[in-house]
C-alpha cells in the first residue's frame, strides 16, 4: 500500500502491505489512513501536505479530462496534464509490441471505452472536484469512494517499471480489461521487472525482490485500477514461491527460474486451464441450442468457437450493457467466425431470455459461498435465466477462485468513474435541453465562454446539481442457486463446491 | 340404489338418480353440473308442487339424494346449486321491471314454465359455450407453442381441436393420458386420436413422466370438474402435482371450464373437500381382499360411467379421485364469458350468492 | 428520441392545433399518419389525440341516432388501432366513449325524464355491474351528479347500488338475466346465463359473450331499437351528453397525473430508496407530491438505449421531453430541487444496487386485463429483480391506460425499436453480420407487481380485472 506518504517508512509497511494486498479484496481495499495521498511514493522528499496537493492536482487534472473546465483554485500547482496524456499514448502505442515480445503473444481482448473515443485535451484549467462539492457522495457506494484512479503516469514512483506504467494506463483506461487478460499481461509485465532486477549487495532475491522491487509495481498497478481476484491469487502465488527459492541460488539462475515458473503458471493455470474448460463446455453444447452470454468472456468466446468447428449447429445471443460494450467485439468474432448472432441490451434481456436454452457466463471471480462475481448485470441474465429453468453455466478458471465470500453487490465492488455513464453521443442528445437547465449555480460565468464546450458541458450539468449523483460499479454478485454448473479445469461443479476446489488449487 | 327416500310428498315415483344416469348415458357430450340441472327439472316436471316452499323443498331433498348417490358430487353441485340459487332468487325477486318478460308479478308458474319448456335449452346452451370457449381458448395456443394437458377434459379436448383446425398454427401436444382404470382414459384416447387425424404431433405419457417433461412445454392448459370459490380448482388427482411443477418452471396454467361449474366450495387443502377419497390409505398387511369386500357395501359410481355399474370401492377410487389446485397456481380460468383470473371467480360466486 | 423537441415536429401540438382548422375526415387521416409513423406515440398523447379527435367525429355526426354515432365511432376506432395496434390506449379511449354513448343512450331510454343524471345512473338492465363502464367512479371526482340511486323508479335500482358501493357483493341483477335482454347478456357476470331466456334471438345457440363475432351491431338489437326510437322522439340531445362525456374523460386524462400523485405519501416514507425507471411524468410528479413532505432517495435507472435522453432530462429538468410551446414550464422542477437525491444508474445495476431498494415504482405503457403490464424495456427484469430481493413493486398508471385486451400473445404487444439505438449505423459491418435486437417494451407479469395506483386509488393486481370491467362495455371490446 503506498498510503504512506513519508518515504523513510515505506519499506518497513511495504512487504506486509503487499502481503495484504494479495487477498484482500482487489474491489475495496478500505484505506483507513491518509486517504488522498493515491500517488506511489517517489515521494520521500515532498511533505505530506505536498502530496496531498499533488494527489488533488492529478485527481483533477483527470477529471479535466472529461468535462469542461471551471474556473480554476489552485492552478499554480497543476501538472501540465498533457504531458501525462501524450506519455500515455507513447506508452499505449508500444505496448502491443512489448506483450508480443514478452510471450507466446496472447492475444489480450482489448476493449475501449466508448465514452471516451477520443478524450478531449484536457485543459489546464481544473474545478473543484466533485467531491468536494458533494461531501455525501454516494450512498450505496460511500465507503469504495475513496479510491482514486490512476490515470497517468505522473507522480509515479521512479522504481516503477515502464512496462508496468505502460500496462497501468491500459488497465485505467480499460484497454486491457478482463480478469484473465489483466492477470496475464501483469504476470508477463513481472517477467521484465525481475529481468531487469537485480538484487543488491548485502541481501538476496528471495528477501528483497517482493518486497522492494514488486511491490511498488503491485502498487501501481493497484492505483490504476484495483486488482482483480486472479491478480491477487497470482500475485500471492508468485512471493511465495520468491519466498522459496533458496537464497544461495546465484541471481541469474534465481531469475531464470522465475521467469519459467512464471511462464508455466500461465501455460497451466490459463493456457491449459482454458483449453480443458473449453473442451468440457463445449461437450454441453448441443446442435440447435440457443447460448445467451452476457458481456464478453475470452473462455466463453473460445467455448463458443471450438463448438463451432466441430460442426455443431448453434446460435448465440449476445447480451452487453453500456458503458464499456464488451459483448460488441465477442458478437463480431463470433459473426465472422459464421455463428448466427444475435446482440441485444440488457434492458431487452427479458425478450432475449426467451428462446434461449443456455447460459454461458464468465467470471471476475468466483466466491466462496459459490456466488459468481462478475460484470455489473450478469446477476439480472441470470436470475431471469433462472426463473425460466434455463441453466447458467459459468466458465471460470480456478485461478479466479478466492476464499472471500459475499452476500451483495454492494460491500465489495469496484467504482467506475462516474462520468463514464454518459457517452459522447448521450451527452449530445442532451445538448438541446440547454436552456431549461434549471440552476447552475457556477454556469453562468463560464456559460458565454464556453458554450461550445457542447458536450463536456452536459457532463457538468450533471454535476453541478446538488443532489444528483452518477453511480457506476463494474461488477455485481450472483446468487449461487441461479447458477447450475460452474466448469473449471478440475472440472465441472456445483457452486457449492466452489471452497473445496479453491482450496485444492491453493494447497497444489 | 333407488329413490331413497327420505319423506318426498312432491314426486312419488320419480328416481332422480336414475333420471341423472340416463342423462349423462344418453348424450356424451353432457357435463355433471347440466345433467344435475336436466334431472332437477325432469324431478319438477314429475312434481306436484305449486308453492314457492314446496319447489325448493322438493330440489333440495332431490339434490341431497342425487348427491348421496354420486360418489364424488363436487362437479354435480355446481349444477345443483346453481340452479337452486337461481330458483329462490328468481321466485324471491320482487318483479319490477317493466320490461320482465314474466309479467308484472314474475310468478312462480312462469318460472316453472320457462324451466320446463326449456330443459332442453339449457344442454345446448351448456354445449355451446364450451364450444364458445373452444373458439375463445385458441387464442392461446399460439403457433410453435408445445401444450401440455391432462386426461379425459372434454373443453380441453375441444379447445385443442379448435386450435388445430386453424391451419396458422402449428403446435404441439403432450398428452397425460389418465391411467387406464379411470372412467375417462377413453375420453383421453379419443381426443389424442382425434388430435392426430388433424395432424397434430401428440406425444402421450404418464403421470409420473410429467416432471420430466415440463421443461418442453410452454403452456399447460387443463379442464376442471369444479372451480371453486377462491379460484382454485378441483380438478382430476394429479393436477395440483402438475401446477405446482409448472410454477415451479415457470409455465403458464390456464384453466378450461364452463361457468356453470363453478361451485360454492372453498377448501382449504386437499383434505378439505367433502368428499371420501380412497386415495391414502395406509395398511400394515397387502391385503386385497379387504378393499375388495369393502367396495360392494356401497354402490358407488364413477360419474362419468353413467349406468354401467362399477363396483370399486366407496368414496371415490384412486383412479377416478381428484385434487385440489389452489389459485396461485393458476394463471387464468378460460370460461365462455372471457379468461377471468381466479380472483374474479370469487366474485361472480359473491354475485349470485348475496 | 429527439421527436418533439424540434418546433417543426409534427405530433400531438400540431395535430391538436390542426384539429380546430381541418375537417373531420381529413384529421382522422392525419392521426393515423401520425400514428403510423409513430409521430405521435406513447399513450399519454395518443390517448390525448384519440379523445380530441373523437370529440370532432362525434360533434359531427348529424342526427340522434345512436346507433349511427356508435357505428361511427367505431368505425373510426377501427380504423386508428389499425393503425397503431400497439398504442392500446388509442383503443382504450375509443371504448370508453362508445361505452359513454351507450349508457346516455341507456339511461336516457331507462328514464327519460331525468336527462341529465346519466353520470351517476346505472343503465340498461342488460349490462349487469361486471361490465358498467363505471365512468361515474372516475370522473365522479369532478361532476358530482349521483342522484340515480334517490329515483324511486329506477328500474336498475340495485345496479346503482352497486356502482354506488363500488363493492360487488350487492345482490347481482338477478332479474336481467331472464329479461328479454338476455340476448345479449354477456355470460361475463352471470353465472345464471345458462337459465336465461330463450325467447330471443340467437341465444341458445350462442350465448355471446366478447370474443363473438357479434358483428359490429351486436349491441343494436331490436329491443334497443326502440329504445332508440323512443329516444330521438324524446327531448335528450344524446350528442351534447357524448360531447360532455368526452370531455369529462379529457379531464381525467389531465388530471390523472395528480390524483395519482395525491396517493404519494402513502406509499413513500421517509428515508426510503425508491429505484424507478425511464422517464414518465407520471412517476416524476408521483415523487415529487411526496417529496414535498418527505426526505428519500430515487434511484433512477437510464433505460438505455432508448428512452436515456428522456431519462437524463428528466432529471436533470424535471420534464422529459420539450415541445415546442410549452407554456406551463415553470412547474416543472426536478427531484432535486426538491432535496430529494436523485442516484442515476445504467439498467445493468439494477440487480447489484436491489438489496438496498425499499420499493420500486414503475411508470406504464399499458395495463392489460389480467394484472400484467407493458412497460419500457428493462421493466421485467427490474420487477423480478425486486420480487427475488422482496422489493414490492407499486406500479402507476392512469386508468385510461387499463386495456381490457387480455394478452393473449404478449410478443404481439412489443414493440421493436431502432436497432441503431444500440449499435449506430456507421458499424455497418457490425449491423450486416449480426442481428441487433431492440424491444422497445417490456411484459411484466402480474405476479411480479404489488400494487397499482391509478387515478382510483391502489388496487391489487388481483383487483384490475375488476377495474377494466367497470370501464369497458363487453360489446365494445373488439371493435
Amino acid at each position: 500500500m503506498s498510503d504512506t506518504p513519508n518515504g523513510g517508512a515505506v519499506q518497513a509497511p511495504a512487504l506486509a502491505a503487499t502481503n495484504e494486498s494479495t487477498n484482500r479484496t482487489p474491489q475495496a481495499p478500505s484505506r483507513d489512513q491518509n486517504v488522498t495521498a493515491a500517488i506511489p511514493e517517489e515521494s520521500s522528499k515532498l511533505s505530506p501536505a505536498e502530496l496531498k496537493k499533488r494527489a488533488k492536482a492529478e485527481k483533477q487534472a483527470r477529471r479535466a479530462q472529461a468535462k469542461s473546465a471551471g474556473p480554476s483554485s489552485n492552478q499554480e500547482k497543476a501538472h501540465p496534464p498533457k504531458e501525462g496524456k501524450q506519455q500515455k499514448d507513447q506508452k499505449a502505442a508500444k505496448d502491443p509490441k512489448q506483450g508480443a515480445k514478452d510471450d507466446k503473444s496472447k492475444a489480450l481482448p482489448v476493449r475501449r471505452r466508448p465514452s471516451q473515443p477520443n478524450p478531449p485535451a484536457p485543459k489546464e484549467i481544473k474545478k473543484e472536484t466533485k467531491k468536494e462539492q458533494k461531501p455525501a457522495t454516494g450512498i450505496f457506494f460511500g465507503h469504495l469512494y475513496n479510491q482514486p484512479r490512476q490515470h497517468s503516469v505522473v507522480g509515479a514512483s521512479k522504481e516503477v517499471h515502464p512496462a508496468v506504467l505502460a500496462l497501468g494506463l491500459q488497465y485505467s483506461s480499460y484497454i486491457v480489461c478482463g480478469s484473465t487478460a489483466r492477470m496475464v499481461s501483469m504476470l508477463l509485465v513481472f517477467k521484465a521487472v525481475i529481468q531487469s532486477y537485480q538484487t543488491p549487495q548485502g541481501t538476496s532475491l528471495a528477501r528483497h525482490l517482493t518486497s522492494h522491487h514488486l511491490s511498488p509495481q503491485i502498487d501501481y498497478l493497484r492505483s490504476c485500477r484495483p486488482l482483480s481476484i486472479s491478480q491477487g491469487n497470482a500475485i500471492r502465488w508468485l512471493k511465495d514461491i520468491i519466498i522459496k527459492i533458496d537464497p544461495s541460488t546465484p541471481e541469474f539462475d534465481a531469475k531464470r527460474e522465475l521467469l519459467e515458473e512464471i511462464d508455466n503458471f500461465i501455460l497451466h493455470r490459463i493456457t491449459v486451464a482454458d483449453k480443458l474448460i473449453a473442451d468440457n463446455a463445449a461437450e454441453k453444447i448441443k446442435p440447435q441450442d440457443v447460448i445467451l452470454t452476457y458481456a464478453s468472456s475470452s473462455i466463453v468466446e473460445k467455448t463458443l468457437l471450438q463448438a463451432h468447428e466441430k460442426g455443431i449447429p448453434f446460435s448465440v445471443i449476445v447480451v452487453d450493457s453500456k458503458p464499456l460494450f464488451e459483448g460488441k467485439r465477442l458478437a463480431q468474432t463470433l459473426a465472422k467466425h459464421g455463428i448466427p448472432v444475435k446482440y441485444s441490451l440488457v434492458s431487452g434481456i427479458a425478450h432475449a431470455v426467451k428462446d434461449v436454452s443456455k447460459v454461458f457466463l464468465g467470471a471476475h471471480a468466483m466466491l466462496s459461498n459459490g456466488r459468481l462475481y462478475s460484470r455489473v448485470g450478469t446477476a439480472l441474465v441470470s436470475m431471469l435465466a433462472f426463473s425460466r429453468d434455463i441453466p447458467v453455466i459459468v466458465l471460470c478458471e480456478s485461478v479466479k477462485f478466492t476464499e472471500r465470500v459475499a452476500l451483495d453487490s454492494i460491500v465489495g465492488n469496484e467504482l467506475a468513474p462516474a462520468e463514464e455513464i454518459l457517452s459522447q453521443t448521450e451527452r449530445a442528445a442532451l445538448l438541446p435541453l440547454k436552456a431549461h437547465i434549471p440552476c447552475r449555480p457556477n454556469a453562468d460565468s463560464k456559460d458565454g465562454e464556453e458554450a461550445e464546450a457542447g458536450t463536456g458541458e452536459v457532463i457538468s450539468w450533471f454535476k453541478d446539481v446538488e443532489n444528483l449523483q452518477m453511480l457506476q460499479v463494474l461488477y455485481d454478485v450472483t446468487p449461487a442457486e441461479y447458477i447450475k454448473m460452474v466448469i473449471t479445469e478440475y472440472g465441472s461443479l456445483p457452486p457449492s463446491s466452489v471452497p473445496v476446489v479453491h482450496r485444492m488449487s491453493t494447497n497444489i | 340404489m333407488a329413490s331413497t327416500p327420505h319423506s318426498d310428498p312432491t314426486t312419488p315415483n320419480f328416481d332422480i338418480v336414475a333420471a341423472y344416469r340416463t342423462l349423462l348415458a344418453s348424450d356424451p357430450e353432457m357435463t355433471m353440473p347440466v345433467a344435475a340441472i336436466e334431472a332437477l327439472v325432469e324431478a319438477l316436471t314429475h312434481s306436484t308442487a305449486n308453492t314457492t316452499m314446496e319447489t325448493l323443498e322438493l330440489l333440495e331433498c332431490q339434490t341431497e339424494i342425487l348427491k348421496a348417490s354420486i360418489p364424488n358430487p363436487i362437479s354435480l353441485s355446481a349444477g345443483t346449486d346453481l340452479f337452486q340459487r337461481y330458483i329462490i332468487t328468481t321466485l324471491n325477486q320482487p318483479s319490477r321491471t317493466g320490461v320482465n318478460i314474466l309479467g308484472p308479478s314474475g310468478d312462480f308458474r312462469a318460472i316453472r314454465n320457462h324451466l320446463l319448456s326449456n330443459g332442453r335449452l339449457f344442454v345446448e346452451r351448456a354445449k355451446a359455450s364450451r364450444e364458445k370457449i373452444a373458439s375463445f381458448g385458441r387464442h392461446f395456443v399460439r403457433d410453435g407453442v408445445t401444450v401440455l394437458t391432462n386426461g379425459g377434459s372434454r373443453v380441453v379436448g375441444a379447445l385443442l381441436h379448435s386450435a388445430a383446425e386453424s391451419s396458422f398454427t402449428r403446435f404441439r401436444v403432450i398428452y397425460v393420458l389418465p391411467p387406464p382404470s379411470s372412467s375417462d382414459s377413453k375420453e383421453g384416447e379419443k381426443i389424442v386420436a382425434g388430435l392426430r387425424s388433424r395432424n397434430i404431433p401428440v406425444a402421450t405419457i404418464p403421470d409420473s413422466a410429467v416432471g420430466y417433461c415440463i421443461s418442453k412445454v410452454d403452456m399447460v392448459i387443463v379442464g376442471a370438474e369444479g372451480v371453486v370459490e377462491n379460484g382454485g380448482i378441483i380438478s382430476r388427482m394429479g393436477t395440483y402435482q402438475l401446477g405446482l411443477l409448472a410454477k415451479s418452471k415457470g409455465k403458464p396454467l390456464y384453466v378450461v371450464a364452463e361457468s356453470h361449474k363453478f361451485v360454492r366450495l372453498y377448501p382449504l387443502d386437499q383434505f378439505d373437500l367433502p368428499i371420501e377419497q380412497m386415495v391414502l390409505e395406509f395398511k400394515v398387511t397387502d391385503d386385497k381382499q379387504g378393499s375388495a369386500s369393502e367396495a360392494t357395501e356401497d354402490e358407488g359410481v364413477a360419474d362419468m360411467n353413467g349406468g354401467v355399474t362399477s363396483t370399486k370401492c366407496s368414496g371415490v377410487s384412486a383412479a377416478d379421485a381428484v385434487d385440489f389446485t389452489p389459485p396461485d397456481l393458476i394463471s387464468g380460468i378460460i370460461t365462455e364469458a372471457g379468461v377471468l383470473t381466479p380472483s374474479a371467480v370469487s366474485e361472480e360466486l359473491i354475485k349470485i350468492w348475496f | 428520441m429527439p421527436q418533439g423537441a424540434v418546433a417543426a415536429t409534427p405530433g400531438l401540438q400540431s395535430f391538436i392545433k390542426s384539429l380546430k382548422s381541418t375537417p373531420v375526415e381529413p384529421s382522422i387521416e392525419h392521426l393515423i399518419s401520425l400514428l403510423k409513423r409513430r409521430q405521435i406515440r406513447s399513450s399519454r398523447p395518443c390517448a390525448i389525440a384519440t379523445a380530441a379527435l373523437l370529440l370532432r367525429v362525434v360533434g359531427e355526426v348529424r342526427g340522434r341516432d345512436a346507433g349511427k354515432l356508435l357505428r361511427r365511432i367505431r368505425e373510426v376506432g377501427k380504423r386508428l388501432t389499425a393503425a397503431q395496434p400497439r398504442e392500446v390506449v388509442v383503443g382504450n379511449i375509443v371504448r370508453r366513449v362508445l361505452g359513454l354513448v351507450r349508457e346516455v343512450t341507456e339511461d336516457n331510454a331507462d328514464t327519460d325524464t331525468n336527462a341529465n343524471s346519466e353520470m351517476s345512473h346505472s343503465f340498461h338492465a342488460q349490462h349487469d355491474s361486471l361490465h358498467r363502464p363505471q365512468l361515474s367512479s372516475s370522473i365522479s371526482t369532478f361532476s358530482p351528479l349521483k342522484n340515480a340511486v334517490t329515483e324511486p323508479l329506477d328500474t336498475n335500482l340495485h345496479q346503482s347500488d352497486i356502482s354506488e358501493s363500488a363493492e360487488p357483493a350487492k345482490r347481482p341483477s338477478l332479474q336481467t338475466s331472464h329479461t328479454s335482454y338476455a340476448q345479449s347478456t354477456p355470460m361475463i357476470g352471470s353465472l345464471f346465463g345458462l337459465f336465461s331466456h330463450p325467447d330471443t334471438p340467437s341465444t341458445a345457440s350462442t350465448p355471446t359473450g366478447f370474443q363473438s363475432p357479434a358483428g359490429k351491431d351486436s349491441s343494436i338489437t331490436a329491443l334497443n331499437l326502440d329504445r332508440l326510437a323512443d329516444l330521438s322522439t324524446s327531448k335528450v340531445d344524446l350528442k351534447a351528453e357524448v360531447l360532455d362525456g368526452i370531455r369529462e374523460l379529457q379531464d381525467e386524462l389531465e388530471q390523472s397525473d395528480d390524483l395519482i400523485a395525491a396517493n404519494a405519501l402513502d406509499h413513500i416514507h421517509s428515508n426510503e430508496i425508491i429505484l424507478t425507471h425511464t422517464a414518465s411524468t407520471t412517476v416524476q410528479k408521483f415523487l415529487l407530491a411526496a417529496a414535498r413532505k418527505r426526505k428519500f432517495t430515487v434511484v433512477h435507472a437510464e433505460a438505455y438505449p432508448n428512452d436515456h435522453t428522456a431519462t437524463h432530462a428528466t432529471v436533470l429538468t424535471g420534464k422529459k421531453r420539450y415541445d415546442e410551446n410549452d407554456d406551463a414550464e415553470d412547474q416543472w422542477k426536478p427531484l432535486t430541487a426538491a432535496g430529494i437525491t436523485v442516484v442515476l444508474i445504467p439498467d445493468s445495476h439494477v440487480f447489484a444496487i436491489m438489496s438496498r431498494v425499499n420499493k420500486v415504482i414503475l411508470a406504464t405503457h399499458t395495463v392489460l386485463a389480467n394484472g400484467g403490464l407493458v412497460a419500457a424495456a428493462g421493466a421485467h427484469m427490474i420487477a423480478k429483480a425486486a420480487k427475488v430481493h422482496q422489493t414490492p413493486v407499486v406500479v402507476v398508471s392512469g386508468v385510461y391506460k387499463l386495456s381490457p385486451v387480455y394478452p393473449f400473445d404478449v410478443d404481439e404487444l412489443i414493440e421493436y425499436g431502432d436497432a441503431g439505438n444500440i449499435v449506430p449505423y456507421e458499424d455497418g459491418d457490425f449491423v450486416d453480420k449480426v442481428d441487433v435486437d431492440n424491444p422497445l417494451y417490456d411484459y411484466v407479469p402480474a405476479d411480479l407487481v404489488d400494487l397499482y395506483i391509478t387515478n382510483l386509488g391502489g388496487h391489487a393486481p388481483s383487483y384490475l380485472y375488476r377495474i377494466v370491467a367497470d370501464h369497458y362495455r363487453a360489446e365494445d371490446i373488439t371493435l
